[in-house]
């Protein structure tokens, strides 16, 4: 059986949060939603180095849903409505979840997003306090994202792309994707090629190489929640971006 | 006196409704119309929830305790008792609804559940916990009942035997024994509903504020000080201070006041292991506690201490029973609304970050889940703090709830046959 599972290495993400914006397109996000976050680790906002002079550093750390092989949020549920797959994810039925909100307050990496009105009303206000006076959109029923829903095959809506209010989504690892034998939308996003994606169980695949004698961490490792998002820590930058332009400088 | 009552039951109509319109209209917006947020996912329902399981629980106790402890002087009241254990347990059950975002869908905690999570045990036990306290009551009253029937608004009565002397003896004597029977399912059932209430929370343990297993005996604890000042509230309303019952409201008063002591002591001794330590997740959450949430904390220990100390002196002035009973309910009330601002303002994901050699721990912000501000003041969409305070639509269904619950008590003693007749 698969287990799918990522790999992210730090040093190569340039903190562009591109996979935050192609997650955002492909996944449908109503506006305030995002599944992927990235930021600098210990700075107020983003891209704002911490230390103090010269003694700078500047560590991006894209968060996606880690998938935990344990995961509190299907433990929580209490209607099942999110589970595990046998590949691994983590997903949630749209048809099922009752809203109550319970994986949000259990899941440690603050994952889950909770759909607090209508998709019409969100896109409606999103578009309000952005400076559009209108729905931006010519045809209201329109929304950027993956077309069509998507369904597992023993039939459990995981996409659609105007989502149910009152509901609890998630990153899904772009299961309408997985599913077709593509890679998530983040992964083919990135311009830094920081993310690997594939299959933890089969010693051949490109992420099992990545990780296999290397030195990979998983955040909150010490909760037990067993993510499958694995991180290569990043290394010292010498002189500019890493490449060594000699004693000189 | 006639027209004071009046005028209280149309205050808690008016209040009632008020809260049936503004659930209508958050079910018509969706909970965008509550201050709870992605990072901030569970408010005032959830508090008030916690805390009517805490009121529930007295009835019962205090019921069983007639028949498991031989507490004689607990008789009278038993009825009353009773009811409102029933009615604080399915408004313990009412006032989750609105926190659901799918109330349609509450079918499937029926059809799919999952027992490996807490929420459907508790379900188990609060509706079970109901219809015994339903039970229970009927079985108390059913003799009178049987005797002189029950008055239904618009359909008279019904439930009237033709019943001789003996056969009334008989009755009262089955009713006890029945009751008897009853009492070692209620006090456990009692028990029950606050230990699996506290493990919703206690099992978590993103949550560093609940995580453990302090939480549990402190909500039995926080239920014993809460759960007789109720009773003692109720039984004035139905009864008044009869010099009879001295024995009865002292009996509760000292039940409340030990266990607000005894509450306060676990709070504080977890408080004291937090400290000791004096960093990590688990210390930020009490530093929450004594810095942003000062003022609450304030409350909730004075009138707990108050309460206690009232009980404690004056146990037999009705006025002061009042006022210590009211105190108590006020400050456990804080004590359940301050469950909820340490657990979730306290994130889970912080990274370690030296600055100057020292170690910060580094929230991982958390987006809001809707677009606030304007293209000229936006505001973050990622947080890592979210000061909660209820919206008025979450107030207004919180009190609207209240009030329905005192309006079903009211109108149900005027019906039901709560008061022991004298032999
Ligand atoms: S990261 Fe959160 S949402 Fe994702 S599987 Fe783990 S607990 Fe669930
Ligand atoms: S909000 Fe939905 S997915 Fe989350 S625990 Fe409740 S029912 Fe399950």
């Amino acid at each position: 059986m698969r287990k799918l599972g990522m790999v992210i290495d730090l040093s190569r993400c340039i903190g562009c949060r591109s996979c935050a914006v192609v997650c955002k397109i492909h996944n449908s996000l109503p506006p305030g939603t995002w599944w992927q976050r990235v930021e600098t680790v210990g700075a107020k906002e983003h891209m704002i180095p911490t230390g103090e002079y010269p003694d700078l550093s500047e560590v991006f750390l894209p968060i996606p849903c880690q998938h935990c092989e344990n995961a509190p949020c299907v433990k929580v549920c209490p209607v099942g409505a999110t589970w595990q797959r046998e590949d691994g994810l983590v997903l949630v039925d749209y048809e099922r979840c009752i809203g109550c909100r319970y994986c949000m307050t259990a899941c440690p990496y603050g994952i889950r997003q909770f759909n607090w009105q209508s998709s019409d009303d969100s896109f409606k206000e999103g578009f309000k306090n952005a400076g559009f006076e209108e729905n931006w959109f010519k045809d209201k029923e329109y929304r950027y994202g993956y077309p069509l829903d998507h369904r597992t095959k023993d039939g459990r809506l995981v996409f659609t792309l105007k989502r149910p209010r009152g509901i609890v989504e998630k990153c899904t690892f772009c299961v309408q994707y997985v599913d077709q034998g593509l890679l998530p939308a983040c992964v083919r996003g990135c311009p830094g090629n920081a993310r690997t994606f594939g299959d933890l169980n089969d010693p051949n695949s490109e992420i099992s190489k990545i990780i296999r004698g290397r030195d990979v961490f998983k955040l909150l490792s010490d909760l037990g929640t067993e993510p499958k998002v694995f991180y290569i820590p990043p290394s010292r930058k010498e002189g500019k971006g890493g490449i060594s332009y000699g004693k000189k400088l | 006196m006639e027209k004071n009552y009046n005028n209280i039951v149309k205050g808690l109509a008016v209040v009632a409704v008020l809260g049936l319109v503004a659930y209508i209209y958050q079910l018509y917006s969706g909970l965008i119309v509550t201050n709870m947020r992605n990072p901030f996912s569970w408010g005032l329902y959830v508090a008030t929830w916690a805390f009517y399981v805490g009121t529930a629980a007295g009835g019962l106790v205090v019921s069983s305790a007639i028949y498991l402890f031989n507490a004689r002087q607990l008789k009278p009241i038993a009825r009353v008792a009773a009811l409102t254990a029933f009615l604080f347990a399915m408004g313990a059950m009412i006032i989750l609804l609105p926190d659901i975002g799918r109330p349609d869908r509450l079918y499937n905690m029926i059809i799919h559940p999952n027992f490996k999570s807490m929420l459907p045990w508790d379900f188990i036990v609060l509706s079970s916990y109901a219809v015994v306290s339903a039970i229970y009551t009927y079985t108390l009253m059913y003799p009178d009942i049987a005797a002189k029937g029950v008055k239904l608004p618009f359909y008279g009565v019904v439930g009237r035997k033709e019943l001789t002397e003996e056969g009334l003896a008989r009755l009262r004597e089955e009713s006890d024994k029945k009751a008897k029977r009853l009492a070692p399912i209620a006090l456990p059932l009692a028990i029950l509903i606050h230990t699996v209430t506290a493990w919703v929370l206690a099992t978590q343990f993103a949550r560093s504020w609940w995580y453990g297993g302090v939480l549990a005996p402190t909500f039995i604890s926080a239920a014993l000080a809460t759960g007789p000042a109720i009773v003692i509230l109720a039984s004035l309303v139905v009864f008044g201070y009869k010099d009879k019952m001295e024995g009865t409201y002292t009996l509760l008063a000292k039940v409340s006041a030990v266990s607000a002591i005894i509450m306060l002591f676990m709070y504080y001794n977890d408080f004291m292991i937090r400290f000791w330590w004096h960093n990590g997740r688990d210390f930020d959450a009490l530093k929450l506690v004594f810095t942003k949430y000062i003022f609450l904390h304030a409350v909730e220990v004075i009138f707990i201490l108050l309460s206690a100390y009232i009980f404690i002196k004056y146990p037999k002035d009705p006025k002061k029973l009042v006022q210590g009973s009211l105190s108590v309910i006020v400050g456990v009330f804080a004590h359940r609304f301050l469950l909820l601002p340490p657990a979730y303002n306290i994130i889970p994901l912080r990274v370690p970050v030296i600055m100057h050699n020292e170690t910060v721990e580094w929230s991982y912000p958390i987006a809001v889940g809707q677009i606030r501000g304007n293209l000229n003041n936006p505001e973050k969409v990622f947080v890592a703090y979210w000061s909660y305070v209820p919206s008025i639509v979450e107030i207004a269904v919180t009190a609207g709830v209240m009030a329905f619950l005192v309006l079903a008590f009211l109108k149900l003693v005027q019906i039901l046959p709560v008061k022991e007749v004298e032999q």
